[in-house]
């Protein structure tokens, strides 16, 4: 077991991940407030996957880091709107309980894990096909 | 979780037993490597009766590699950016394992002393250091009666 990276360490080192561009195409994420010394804020982006009634649109979420992150997972909110099992449609949050990488939440997850895992989740069979709100509209 | 190195045993040990004058570093009772910084801004500097808090922390490769540290105590300098990290060569390719923590606090406390805005990371206060340094100098010393006196 190695050295155990502190909240605020890690976030830096995931930012500058999200800054290079180093991490998966399709996902990307930055802090909302670039002067938030807790950086507890962030922006993430999903392209939709191709096949797919979510095929070229581009989805906003909100990340919020607590505290306790990454021992706990971050919240997850999308902003665009999207019809989605695991996304509550009134409020377009994330049901933690509906999707794997935030029920079984492990330190060694980072927000990109967890966009990227939405973006499978997007992408299967049984969700690929499911009607879509219009491109554009956001949860308020 | 493994036994912490020797080296980091023995530097945590003396940063106890002998302090640095103006500079405190207390590790983390739940992580050794992580530790709770404070450095005491230069006298005739324009951080000067400033406390600033840092944090520091020990990656797996140290002493291979350099310590991490940032300022949690917002401060307007030339070399330290808005999310408080620092841009020092002995933190980057300058870091030698003969450093330690201690020289380390001790070359930021430096920095404090010596701005230089000729190798900036915050690009807006370089400039602005390079234009009107005495304005610059009392931004400086507002932010650190702002947000550096307790």
């Amino acid at each position: 077991m190695g050295a155990k990276v502190p909240r605020n360490f890690r976030l830096l080192e995931e930012l500058e991940k999200g800054e290079k561009g180093r991490g998966a195409e399709a996902c990307s994420y930055g802090l909302s407030d670039g002067d938030d010394l807790l950086m507890s804020n962030w922006n993430g982006t999903i392209l939709g996957p191709p096949h797919s009634a979510h095929e070229n649109r581009i989805y906003s979420l909100n990340i919020h880091c607590g505290e306790n992150y990454p021992d706990s997972p971050p919240t997850v909110q999308f902003v665009s709107k999207i019809n989605l099992p695991c996304v509550d449609q009134r409020t377009g949050k994330v049901e933690p309980s509906r999707l794997p990488c935030l029920f079984q939440w492990k330190r060694e997850n980072t927000m990109e894990t967890i966009l990227i895992e939405l973006r499978r989740f997007m992408a299967l069979p049984q969700h690929k096909k499911l009607p879509q709100p219009a491109e554009g509209t956001t949860f308020t | 979780m493994s036994a912490l190195p020797k080296r980091i045993v023995k530097e945590t040990e003396r940063l106890m037993a002998e302090p640095v004058p103006g500079i405190s570093a207390v590790p983390h009772e739940d992580n050794l490597r992580y530790f709770d910084v404070m450095i005491h801004g230069p006298s005739q500097s324009p951080y000067e009766s400033g406390v600033f808090k840092l944090e520091l922390f020990l990656p797996d490769d140290y002493p291979m590699t350099p310590p991490k540290i940032r300022f949690l105590t917002k401060i307007y300098h030339p070399n330290i950016d808005k999310l408080g990290r620092i841009c020092l060569d002995v933190l980057k390719s300058n870091w030698s394992p003969a450093l330690q923590i201690r020289t380390i606090l001790l070359s930021i406390q430096a920095l404090l002393g010596a701005p230089n805005p000729d190798d900036p990371l915050a690009n807006d206060v370089a400039q602005r250091w390079k234009e009107d340094e005495q304005a610059a100098i009392q931004t400086a010393r507002e932010w650190t009666r702002q947000y550096a006196m307790a």
